[in-house]
């Protein structure tokens, strides 16, 4: 009889978990919007964040079979130890070893963003994947074969059910996944932001608080709030490459008004995000540092804060670069870039 | 006397008959559900559009199209009396694309039966499912990709998509010109309009109104503004693109008849 109880229990269990393996998954995952964070940009209304949604993201994230060669993933490109960037390429390369024209950006905090790279491309989290997949350089995905894919995939035809109350694998879904990963990937707990909150470890130096003031009075304008970025396209001066001609938020809009700007990024983890500005031209920050106190050109759109009376870029010591630089290596979240949940292995 | 009751009597009869008749008709409840059509039937100015087919512009521009695709999105059906049925908007955006006659009909199911006399649509994607992201899309990536109508660098669709070559007095060898609109930065350029339909469209369970609607693409390079492609045969972009969506492309459409069989 015992015996006979236990068969039969372990016959309901293995039925129960058969059954749910290919059902919604409802584990929502209570996010928080950190204290010294603006509000977050992203409204999740349709797209709430469950373990299921994120992990599928996160598998689209790493899947290579996204890409035409089957290699190119999105983290290919964006490394979790280099805050989702490219270490140390000016430029990446994707399939076919084409390389494109601009420096790949972090992923990070993409919820407290309204516009996405660094033409403003796009202005949602959940459409911007649309761009790295299709385009011929980066991924040169077809989507029509990339469902084809997730439809004849064991582990995406379970993931995609148990993360999606309608379980269907489409284009949807998938944005919403990689979003749903995207939205994850934050960036919040450097000894900078635990100096913002007063927790342990918020220690900062007295050089860095000196940076940090000097980083108020000369940087805060643009690279606003605990994000680092007003969200805004800018022309930062710096000199115009012939060879490449970027025209930067102008190629979205072709508006002259946009001409060589491009967007305010977010100085999060900037010490792990070399080399730095759109096209990669600076390996260090000592050399971005240079750039706003004596490399500033004039060209069309200057900004007007880095032109004062005739006078172009923001003047700026040795000592206070050094101040400055000190500052912006709290910035670095060691938590973030080794964070096991959104590691590729 | 006994004629003119049986008059009465018949008179009586008919008044009745004819009364029952009417009344019949006047409390006729329209019920149940049905399904309209809307057929999107591209011209070119005066004649029929096809491609590799000669037309020429106002400004002397000859063009000869190869490829025409739109996005038709947002339906909303008007009623005799001043009430709307819409569309449910994630069922609601559709492909028109000349190279495949079966995207050009246009079938809305589970409409409620009723007499309707105009339309509204839109023309691209609207600024709200842009702000909605993903969601309500289902496969519409898939399905914009299948007719080149992904424009990636704005992670969205394109609105209108118009191509081939032209050659003009400055311009003799053929030489391609691309039309291509969509949202531009901030510039959402969706455009919708209201067409009156000359007879009613009667949805009944068991009669399908087809509506005819020409559409002519010629609006779109060569109406109130005027597309020059010495000029740059690329529009892709910037004012140009606003003001097709805004000036040109609203007075692409009209209602030729309805069909209610």
């Amino acid at each position: 009889m015992n015996k006979f109880l236990f068969i039969a229990t372990l016959l309901l269990l293995v039925s129960c978990s058969s059954d749910s393996e290919l059902e919604y998954q409802n584990i929502p995952i209570n996010y928080q919007v950190p204290s010294n964070f603006p509000p977050l940009a992203y409204n999740m209304g349709n797209n709430p964040l469950t373990e299921k949604g994120f992990e599928l993201g996160k598998k689209i994230f790493y899947d290579g079979r996204l890409a035409s060669d089957g290699v190119v993933s999105c983290g290919f490109c964006h490394i979790q130890e280099d805050a989702f960037t490219h270490h140390g390429h000016t430029f990446s390369h994707g399939v076919g070893d084409g390389i494109g024209i601009r420096n790949a950006s972090p992923i990070q905090n993409m919820a407290y963003q309204t516009q996405f790279f660094w033409d403003g491309a796009a202005n949602h989290i959940e459409l911007l994947s649309m761009s790295p997949i299709s385009n011929e350089l980066e991924m040169n995905g077809n989507i029509i074969d990339i469902i084809t894919m997730m439809q004849n995939d064991s582990q995406y035809q379970k993931l995609f059910k148990q993360a999606f109350e309608n379980g269907t694998i489409n284009s949807e879904n998938m944005l919403k996944a990689l979003a749903q990963f995207m939205m994850m990937l934050t960036s919040s707990n450097s000894r900078f932001d635990k100096y913002k909150r007063n927790e342990s470890g918020g220690t900062l130096t007295q050089m860095e608080l000196d940076g940090y003031a000097l980083f108020n009075q000369k940087c805060a304008s643009c690279h606003a709030t605990d994000i680092f970025t007003d969200n805004t396209f800018r022309n930062n001066g710096l000199s115009i490459n012939p060879q490449i001609q970027d025209n930067g938020r102008y190629n979205v809009t072709e508006q002259e008004v946009d001409r060589y700007k491009f967007k305010v990024p977010s100085l999060r983890n900037i010490e792990k995000t070399a080399p730095y500005m759109h096209d990669g031209r600076f390996y260090t920050l000592e050399a971005v540092l240079n750039h706003y106190s004596s490399g500033v050109t004039d060209s069309q759109n200057l900004d007007p804060s880095l032109s004062n009376n005739g006078t172009l870029g923001i003047p700026l010591t040795d000592d206070e670069k050094t101040k400055i630089i000190a500052f912006l290596k709290t910035l670095t979240d060691n938590e973030f870039l080794t964070d096991s949940r959104f590691a590729e292995f | 006397m006994k004629f003119q009751l049986k008059n009465i009597a018949i008179a009586m009869i008919a008044t009745l008959a004819i009364t029952s008749c009417s009344n019949d008709d006047d409390t006729e409840t329209i019920s149940g559900e049905g399904t309209l059509k809307l057929e999107f039937d591209n011209v070119y100015g005066d004649a029929n559009f096809a491609f590799n087919t000669p037309y020429t512009n106002s400004n002397g521009e000859i063009i000869k199209a190869t490829n025409a695709v739109y996005i038709i999105s947002n339906i909303v059906l008007t009623k005799e009396d001043g009430s709307t049925y819409t569309v449910p908007k994630s069922e609601s955006y559709f492909f028109v694309n000349e190279a495949d006659v079966a995207s050009t009909l246009l079938s809305l199911p589970n409409i409620p039966a009723a007499n309707y006399t105009k339309v509204t649509f839109g023309i691209g994607v609207d600024e709200a499912q842009f702000n909605a992201g993903a969601d309500g899309q289902g496969d519409m990536w898939a399905n914009a990709q299948a007719v080149g109508m992904t424009w990636p660098w704005t992670a969205g669709y394109k609105f209108v998509k118009f191509e081939g070559t032209y050659t003009s007095a400055a311009t003799t060898t053929e030489t391609q010109y691309k039309v291509h609109t969509g949202k531009t930065g901030d510039v959402y350029n969706y455009t919708s309009v209201t067409l009156d339909f000359p007879e009613k469209a009667l949805v009944r369970t068991n009669i399908t109104p087809q509506v005819h609607i020409m559409a002519d693409l010629k609006e779109v390079i060569d109406g109130t503004t005027v597309i020059n492609f010495d000029e740059g045969a690329s529009i892709m972009g910037g004012t140009k693109v606003q003001n097709i969506m805004a000036n040109n492309v609203p007075n692409m459409f009209e209602v030729h008849h309805v069909h209610n069989d």
